[in-house]
């Protein structure tokens, strides 16, 4: 698993998408909050050039940043799946490529996201007024949205491993990370003690998370970690699972 | 001789279709074994099953004498390469092969410089895997093979798109490989011309069953000589050859053609019963078979006696 790991290492590296997707992601990061200190200096009744309201970009957009994980994902790994029947040749488990991949590019996604976060902080702090205890309510919202991030990013890579066709996995990806409240409220809502089960699905999640942010009354929740690790824990039961017996064809 | 390919009753199914019907089958340390059929034979699927790109329905197979979880160690001394190989575009042929290198845990960088020299890649090394033309493709995906200094190459279709000196090249290759290091080799190819000067042994397969399996040898004597004749009324002559000549060995063919594998030596003989019998002979003569000639007999052959 060591040499899988180290090859996955050598050609995330050796891909310039890899740098190329991370600076237009911190070049859109730089491009808002410059956007927002020019038009807060020029009009003086402009009220989003707050550092709040920069940060809330972040929380706001849980939806978005699966996407982008999903983009991140098809352009790190993309038709590169191809090559793992060479690997399946030589005697390599398929066990073995599937948890390698996911490590690695989840690796660096979370590296690139937390670079993301510091840069986001670093210029919400020098550009915009401060607000009171809004760095460390930034940081509670974004460590809630992390497990539904995660286990975006989990989904969608065992969907690329079993070569599951884009239109699909949007389509799945939608209807868990965007239909869902809708869907369990419509199922649940006359069903005592499972009424309130809508509350746990993302979007109702990421939601609440952002509501509490822009109230200031964000914490940590336990929810969140306990709907990402079964939407995960689900994503890598199934593809892990089906990856190992699927005809590489 | 030890068996490095062995597989016992295997079969493959895409949904309902059995494309692999019960397959016995080896190959035996240090021989080159050319596998040949027509395309849809199932030539790939059993290369693939060996692979492990395809899990076989029933059946088991054996690589250096190792079966399941072993069999995953015994890989490391098989170098595959099956249908068109697949690189990353954006990376040269150095990077390439260095990201399998690690992969495989192949200690020596040089060997990336060995294996494209032994390919003829080493002038094209730093060049983009896209800029390939089919021929260095396919060498490219030789050199992948040899990377990891195997004890048996599985090659399906490894002189696609090469160019005549390179298709010499690469059959030089493996013979030196072969006779020098007693590498095994389990190979198929559409150019028989090629696997005959290459192969040490011919399994010929036909809608995923072994309908032959001959030595060059044996091969080299069946493939001799044989009557060719064309012929206005095929099923009189057939019905006339059989009549006189009880053992007789013939294959009907399309074109109104049949062939006639033994009782060469009464050509005269068998032209003067035609006649005789109102059968207008339009071509009769005494031809050698290539191994493309021996195929087609085998496996598009109508009537077989």
């Amino acid at each position: 698993m060591i040499n899988y790991l180290k090859s996955e290492n050598y050609r995330i590296l050796h891909r310039k998408s890899l740098y190329l997707t991370t600076a237009i992601f911190f070049l859109l990061i730089t491009g808002a909050a410059f956007c927002l200190y020019f038009f807060s200096s020029v009009d003086a009744d402009f009220r989003y050039g707050t550092s709040s309201f920069f940060y809330s970009n972040v929380i706001g957009m849980g939806i978005q940043i699966i996407i982008i994980s999903y983009l991140y994902n098809s352009i790190l790994t993309g038709k590169d799946i191809m090559l793992t029947k060479q690997a399946i040749s030589f005697g390599i488990s398929r066990s073995v490529i599937f948890w390698s991949k996911l490590l690695v590019t989840l690796g660096y996604f979370l590296l690139v996201c937390a670079a993301g976060l510091l840069l986001m902080i670093g210029l919400g702090q020098s550009l915009f007024a401060e607000d009171q205890g809004v760095v460390s309510n930034f940081f509670i919202a974004s460590f809630n949205m992390l497990p539904i991030v995660l286990s975006g990013f989990i989904l969608i890579h065992a969907l690329k491993m079993l070569k599951i066709a884009d239109i699909y996995n949007i389509i799945i990806v939608a209807v868990i990370y965007i239909f869902f409240d809708d869907v369990l409220l419509l199922i649940f809502r006359q069903v005592n003690g499972l009424n309130e089960l809508y509350t746990f699905a993302p979007g109702a999640l990421l939601t609440d998370n952002l509501m509490h942010f822009m109230n200031q009354s964000v914490q940590l929740d336990y929810r969140y970690w306990v709907t990402g690790a079964v939407i995960s824990i689900i994503a890598l039961w199934i593809g892990a699972g089906r990856f190992t017996k699927q005809d590489m064809d | 001789m030890s068996a490095v390919i062995q597989t016992y009753t295997l079969t493959k199914k895409f949904k309902q279709e059995e494309v692999i019907k019960p397959l016995d089958f080896s190959v035996g340390k240090g021989e080159i074994c050319a596998l040949i059929g027509k395309n849809g034979a199932g030539k790939s699927t059993i290369f693939k099953m060996l692979a492990g790109q395809l899990t076989p329905t029933t059946g088991e197979i054996y690589l250096f004498g190792k079966s399941g979880k072993e069999m995953m160690q015994a890989k490391k001394r098989m170098g595959f390469m099956i249908e068109t190989p697949v690189f990353f575009p954006d990376f040269t042929a150095i990077q390439n092969l260095e990201y399998f290198r690690i992969q495989r845990g192949v200690a020596e960088k040089k060997r990336i410089y060995d294996v494209l020299e032994i390919v003829g890649l080493a002038n094209q090394k730093k060049k983009k895997f896209r800029e390939y033309s089919m021929g260095m493709k396919q060498r490219l995906g030789i050199a992948l093979s040899l990377l990891s200094s195997p004890d048996c190459l599985v090659l399906d279709e490894p002189i696609n798109g090469l160019d005549a000196e390179g298709i010499t090249e690469i059959r030089r290759l493996l013979i030196r490989l072969n006779q020098e290091k007693q590498i095994t080799i389990l190979i198929s190819s559409h150019i028989l011309t090629e696997l005959q000067l290459l192969a040490t042994r011919f399994v010929f397969i036909k809608n995923g069953v072994i309908v032959e399996d001959v030595s060059k040898q044996l091969l080299d004597e069946k493939s001799r000589k044989q009557i060719h004749l064309k012929v206005d009324d095929t099923a009189k002559t057939a019905q006339l050859l059989e009549r006189t000549y009880e053992d007789i060995q013939y294959k009907s063919l399309p074109d109104q053609v049949i062939t006639i594998q033994n009782h060469i030596e009464k050509a005269g003989e068998i032209n003067r019963l035609l006649i005789k019998n109102d059968v207008l002979v339009m071509e009769f003569r005494l031809e050698a078979l290539n191994l493309e000639g021996y195929f087609l007999g085998l496996v598009e052959g109508g009537g077989e006696k």
